[in-house]
């Protein structure tokens, strides 16, 4: 195990991979974190190559991994991948929509020593969940599948991301995730990158819904100790600092994509001037160490200011590097999410402008569209600090 | 070879049974066909059911408890002497009460209670077995169209119930330590009301009992009254022992509980007793890069402390609580009830992420 630790001495090893084994999915919710050019299936790694990536992984530290996509259950070998995951003693995670064939493959990825399931939910009320999906029938699809899973003994959470189409749903969710018998669920509001950046005016909450929905959440939290933990992610555009993005830019996280292109986050390819590498050309190890998309924003020379004499600095990291290239068109300034950044107020007001309009209609995800050009423009800001 | 349970003889010409022959012949029925001697009854006394299978048993049974007072005021109805109905509607006070709170009724909703139903739920009857209700709703029938001998004869089962009760709380008391001498405060009162109720019930049926075809249908009622209750227990035995089909809209575990006994199917608090285990989807691993102890769970890590590797590598879904303590003593020759206090702390903590459960 040694002989592949990073050449880098103050380097920690990750502990999550993601897997996006595929990007093809039933769904085409407008909140879709795959970038806005999807792989297609012909480019996508074969089994060899996955299982290649998640040895390598296994070694250089990874505990757990997400096995993503798309749909990762539309991929023909995910039992296969999921045994190589157990064999290896990596915590396998199935982050999955429910629809289509998974329900199939269930009992057989249970057999294969799949630990956990991660299910979205896109709404309560089936019509509204069908609408922000994309697909008829997918709500009854996502219930059985849901049953099986508690049935099999599987730990189920229950991921809804929240956004104006169905906030006014979160103690429904709530409900749901206890009447489904799931330990978690995750209330997690839009993060507007990739296809939520381009959706941002149908899919922004005003302020006042994102307030009581955080009281929902903290009552529930109460009432249901013990039975069903809530995790709750705000909405960046209303917080005061920003999130450490995946836990800080190639700290704990790497994320394969479905044709082996390796990122420090699901979004870093917006990021035009990173130069990733690929399982294909180097080892995973290399790559964490080495790659300069990885080297590019980790730790914190790479800062201006405010972040870089802020005292929050090895806190959040900055925030979020392709949140800050889109709003502020400079990968490397403050995330103006953040308060501190001269372009917050702004942000603020945008949120306020786009939630009290009447919301357009969804762009859906779909493969081989061209919607960057719909995509909304970096803020400027009205004068130099 | 004697049928299990022959009904009585039909034959008109058989002669008139002394009064001491007909309480004789009475009490043989209940020697052979008293539901004491069903097998739901021997699982249920000798602690082999469950707690679910308990909890089934008494959801069930309210049903019939619930129906006694309704069955004795069709009774009562029938009577035309005042003495008799002086005498009769003791019964109704005795399971109704004579104010909320009070009565054989309640101390029955007590017992489920005890066991972990909601009130509501119960009272509703939804849950209950159809046989259940269709043996009680035949009893009451039964009362109300067949002579006043033939209704009063059919309560005779009282002359068998101090027997079945004394073994039911003792068993009960002995092999479930979800049960407790209040859980089961509805037989301290039958016990000295069953003996007064049958006593005067036997003596009516004895004096006016006084044909041979008279004392035929005195007997035919106790059979059948014994069958009304035979048949219950089996529908509780076809449902919830086996083969254990259970109809589609009878109870099924975990429904109708109160909260906190709902969430006891793996969660809540852990005490001294309880035995932790991680379920599936949590795993205690040590991680060769960092050269620690993990332990992993849904979308997330927990790095542990050697205090905690001790702690969670006992924790095998065998040992309770205080057995763990007990052991880690013995290592670190420390009081196992001071080490019981911090084990109790980590595993409840763990347990309210839901990543340990009981």
């Amino acid at each position: 195990m040694n002989a592949i630790t990073p050449n880098t001495p103050s380097l920690p090893a990750p502990v999550g991979l993601l897997a996006e084994l595929t990007h093809r999915c039933p769904l085409r919710c407008p909140y879709c974190s795959n970038p806005l050019e999807l792989d297609r299936r012909s480019g996508e790694l074969d089994t060899a190559t996955w299982q290649r990536v998640l040895t390598e992984a296994a070694g250089l530290g990874v505990l757990h991994v997400h096995l993503s996509g798309g749909e990762p259950t539309a991929r023909s070998d995910i039992v296969e991948i999921t045994q190589t995951c157990a064999k290896l003693g990596l915590y396998s995670n199935l982050i999955t929509s429910g629809v289509g064939g998974a329900l199939a493959k269930l009992d057989a990825l249970y057999d294969a020593g799949l630990d956990h399931v991660q299910l979205s939910v896109q709404g309560v009320d089936a019509a509204n969940a069908e609408k922000i999906g994309g697909l008829k029938n997918a709500q009854p699809q996502k219930f059985a599948f849901a049953e099986r899973v508690t049935q099999l003994g599987l730990p189920l959470t229950l991921n809804s991301v929240i956004h104006r189409g169905n906030i006014h749903e979160v103690e429904g969710f709530i409900d749901l995730a206890v009447k489904l018998g799931a330990k978690r669920l995750e209330v997690a509001h839009t993060q507007y990158y990739g296809w939520a950046y381009v959706n941002r005016a149908a899919l922004m909450p005003d302020k006042a819904q994102v307030d009581q929905s955080i009281r929902i959440v903290e009552a529930a939290r109460e009432r249901l100790k013990g039975q069903l933990v809530i995790d709750l992610v705000v909405p960046d555009y209303y917080a005061k600092y920003p999130k450490a993005c995946a836990g800080g830019w190639g700290r704990k996280l790497m994320n394969v994509t479905p044709a082996g292109k390796v990122l420090p986050c699901h979004a870093a390819e917006t990021i035009k001037h990173l130069e990733f590498w690929y399982v294909s050309d180097h080892s995973l190890a290399d790559i964490w160490a080495n790659s300069p998309a990885f080297t590019a924003y980790r730790g914190t020379d790479w800062m201006k200011e405010p972040c870089r004499s802020c005292d929050r600095r090895e806190k959040d990291w900055g925030g979020c590097r392709c949140q800050a290239l889109a709003l502020a068109g400079d990968a490397a300034a403050t995330d103006p999410a953040c308060s501190l950044s001269p372009l917050h107020s702004k942000v603020r007001e945008l949120a306020k402008e786009e939630a009290a309009e009447t919301p357009p209609d969804y762009v859906y995800r779909t493969i081989g569209s061209n919607v960057d050009r719909v995509a909304p423009p970096p803020l400027k800001e009205d004068a130099p600090l | 070879m004697t049928a299990p349970f022959p009904t009585p003889k039909t034959d008109e010409s058989q002669r008139l049974l002394s009064p001491e022959e007909l309480e004789a012949a009475l009490r043989d029925i209940g020697a052979r066909r008293y539901h004491n001697l069903h097998p739901f009854h021997r699982l249920l006394h000798d602690g082999k059911l469950n707690k679910d299978q308990v909890r089934a048993w008494a959801l069930n049974r309210y049903y019939y408890q619930a129906m006694i007072p309704v069955k004795d005021a069709a009774v009562l109805a029938r009577m035309e002497d005042a003495s008799l109905r002086r005498v009769w509607r003791q019964r109704i006070v005795d399971h109704d009460g004579d104010a909320p709170g009070d009565g054989g009724i309640e101390r029955w909703l007590k017992l489920a209670e005890g066991v972990g139903f909601r009130r509501d739920y119960v009272e509703s009857t939804q849950g209950i077995l159809s046989a259940t209700r269709f043996s009680v709703d035949a009893y009451v029938h039964f009362v109300k169209e067949r002579s006043l001998l033939e209704a009063i004869a059919s309560s005779l089962t009282e002359m068998f119930s101090p027997t079945i009760i004394s073994e039911r709380v003792a068993g009960m008391l002995k092999n479930y330590d979800f049960i407790t001498k209040d859980t089961l405060a509805y037989f301290d009162k039958r016990l000295t009301q069953a003996p007064r109720d049958a006593e005067f019930a036997i003596d009516y049926v004895k004096q006016h009992a006084t044909t041979p075809e008279l004392q035929r249908q005195a007997m035919a009622a106790l059979t059948f009254k014994c069958n009304v209750l035979w048949t219950q227990l089996d529908a509780l035995y076809f449902s919830y022992v086996a083969p254990g089909m259970t109809p589609p809209d009878a109870w099924t575990p975990g429904t109708g509980l109160v909260p906190e006994v709902a969430q006891a199917a793996g969660t809540g608090t852990i005490r001294s007793g309880d035995v932790p285990r991680l379920p599936r989807g949590v795993r205690l691993r040590h991680d060769e890069v960092r050269g620690q102890h993990v332990l992993l769970a849904p979308e997330r890590t927990f790095d542990l402390d050697a205090n905690a590797v001790a702690v969670l590598s006992l924790v095998d879904g065998q040992r309770s609580v205080r057995d763990i303590a007990v052991k880690l003593a013995e290592t670190f020759t420390a009081d196992p009830d001071v080490i019981e206090v911090d084990v109790l702390a980590m595993l409840n903590d763990l347990a309210t992420k839901r990543v340990l459960e009981r």
